[in-house]
């Protein structure tokens, strides 16, 4: 049984999120049948170096990294990664990032029509990058103008991911999806920053992160249940999901699908497990109603 | 690569306040290689794996050796006999030894000597000599545990064997292979003695199976490469050690 959100046809409702996940082809041990989709590595037109060590710190019940979107590039993305995908019984959406917004539109075109390519994730809200990334996503103007590029170049389907660093979600949601985008992921890390006691100096040497993990959940529900509200597109939630009661809080906030990441860090078959997990909660998903409006105190 | 549910069954301490746990996974104890390393995660715990070089694999059992250091590293010396943990491993590339090298020398500072008993083992399969060099601190916080056809000690206070770090200790003439294991800038020295060395070295690792991109190494070649698949065993000189952390902390802040 397959279900259709954004114009991607999953298998189950959770997928792998962005960065966690590879390419498809690094994480051993994770049951494949259990693979909603997966969303790629978010790849630039060029190869990028990423950032020096250190770039991951544990915080309670999270992490952050600054990998800086270390990758080979579209090219490479295309030639040695596409082809192995086509043949894969889930779909790859291929996370696109630009420094400005004419190579996002020139990403879009290149990945349009390629085979094993189901879709695009447009990251507007990466934190570790110097230029584009989350100052696209915070804008609502800007995250549009990104959105309406991608859409111009491509006829695949093309999901955004938003970025919670900002005022009100909801108004960057409308602008994406009046750009034209199919679905919107909610959410991307959060930035954060620890220093270490010893040298005084940030722990990350890109020195801020994004924060993912546990710790952030409760406030990815709720800016994913913020966009939900916000548009009629479908919605995919993102942050901290790593057993089956996680995702069913997303998925009961309006999500359609999820993505989980961090957890894959943790434990290889976490999709694979929160997937056989989610039957308990059918009954719930299936009576579930949206919320009636808040009643003032 | 195995995911292994794994009871505790066998603790000592090899030195003050190093301990080496014995845990069952068979799996990963019959298919370990010198040099590598499995990833350990405790429920409840911190949020992510802690990873050790595998220190021995006999019969069933697969060991570590840690000190406290932080949260997770208190929590597996507080588990108790037939405490299970998850083991993941074996993992990375471990130690490449040379049949027509003839003799290896097993290099290690603190608890640098975790890959080292493996290395002793592998070597002697291989036929080869195998000088043992370790130092510590003082000579209550040496490895008690050597396995040489040579045996050398280095502390710093000299209270056992040189008077200086293990590096002082290695014999100048015809050590053969070299293998060091210990901080990072102990490594780096190494380098600067034995460019074709092979290093184990230590980064902060997210997953230790080559998705998270965390564990960056940068290399002479100008790319980061990931200590946790093309490492953690490395030839000397291919890393830019100006650029790797010399010191790593490991205390989560709460």
């Amino acid at each position: 049984m397959t279900l259709r959100v954004g114009g991607v046809d999953l298998k189950t409702p959770v997928m792998a999120a962005s960065g966690t996940f590879g390419y498809g082809t690094e994480v051993p041990l994770c049951d494949r049948a259990a693979l909603g989709g997966m969303v790629s590595k978010g790849i630039f037109l060029r190869a990028r170096p990423g950032t020096p060590p250190p770039r991951i710190v544990e915080t309670p019940s999270g992490m952050l990294n600054a990998i800086g979107l270390q990758g080979p590039g579209v090219d490479a993305v295309v030639s040695d990664y596409a082809p192995l995908w086509a043949a894969w019984d889930f779909p790859v959406l291929v996370n696109v990032n630009g420094e400005t917004v004419d190579e996002y539109g020139e990403l879009a075109a290149r990945l349009d029509g390629v085979p094993g390519v189901a879709g695009l994730e447009v990251n507007i809200s990466c934190p570790n990058v110097r230029e584009g990334g989350m100052f696209f996503g915070n804008d609502p103007g800007a995250a549009a103008a990104v959105t309406a590029a991608v859409r111009a170049r491509t006829r695949l389907p093309v999901w955004v991911k938003l970025t919670p660093a900002v005022t009100d979600i909801a108004e960057v949601a409308r602008a994406c999806e009046a750009a034209g985008a199919d679905a919107l992921s909610a959410v991307n890390t959060f930035v954060g920053m620890s220093f270490d006691l010893g040298s005084g100096q940030p722990r990350l040497s890109f020195r801020t992160g994004g924060l993912s993990g546990p710790a952030i959940r409760p406030l990815a529900v709720h800016l994913a249940y913020r966009a939900v509200r916000a548009v009629s597109v479908p919605v995919i939630g993102i942050g901290g999901i790593a057993a089956a009661e996680d995702a069913v809080e997303f998925l009961l906030a309006g999500c359609r699908a999820v993505q989980v990441g961090t957890a894959t860090f943790v434990d290889p078959n976490a999709i694979g497990r929160i997937v056989a997990g989610l039957g308990r909660y059918q009954r719930l998903l299936d009576t579930s109603r949206p919320l009636p409006p808040r009643t003032a105190p | 690569m195995h995911d292994v549910r794994a009871p505790l069954v066998a603790r000592r301490e090899v030195a003050r306040g190093m301990w080496a746990l014995g845990f069952e996974a068979e799996p990963i104890a019959a298919s370990v290689r010198a040099g590598q390393f499995v990833n350990v995660l405790v429920r409840p715990g911190p949020l992510l794996r802690r990873p050790f070089s595998v220190y021995r694999a006999d019969g069933a059992v697969v060991e570590i050796v840690l000190r406290a250091v932080g949260a997770g590293t208190r929590q597996l010396l507080d588990l108790r006999d037939g405490d299970a943990v998850s083991l993941l491993g074996p993992l990375g590339r471990g130690f490449h030894l040379e049949a027509a090298m003839r003799r290896v020398t097993l290099v290690s500072g603190g608890l640098g000597v975790a890959p080292m008993p493996l290395a002793a083992r592998d070597a002697r399969r291989l036929g080869l000599d195998v000088t043992w060099v370790h130092g510590a601190r003082t000579q209550a916080e040496l490895c008690s545990e050597a396995d040489g056809d040579h045996v050398r000690w280095a502390t710093d206070d000299g209270s056992l064997g040189v008077r200086g770090s293990a590096l002082d200790a290695v014999p100048a003439h015809d050590p053969g292979q070299v293998l060091v294991c210990g901080p990072n800038r102990m490594l780096a020295a190494a380098a600067a003695r034995w460019p074709d060395a092979q290093v184990a070295i230590e980064t902060y690792m997210g997953c230790g199976t080559g998705v998270c991109l965390g564990c960056a190494v940068p290399r002479a070649s100008g790319v980061y490469d990931r200590a946790c698949t093309e490492g953690p065993v490395y030839r000397a000189d291919s890393i830019r050690w100006d650029e790797l952390p010399a010191h790593l902390h490991y205390e989560v802040p709460a």
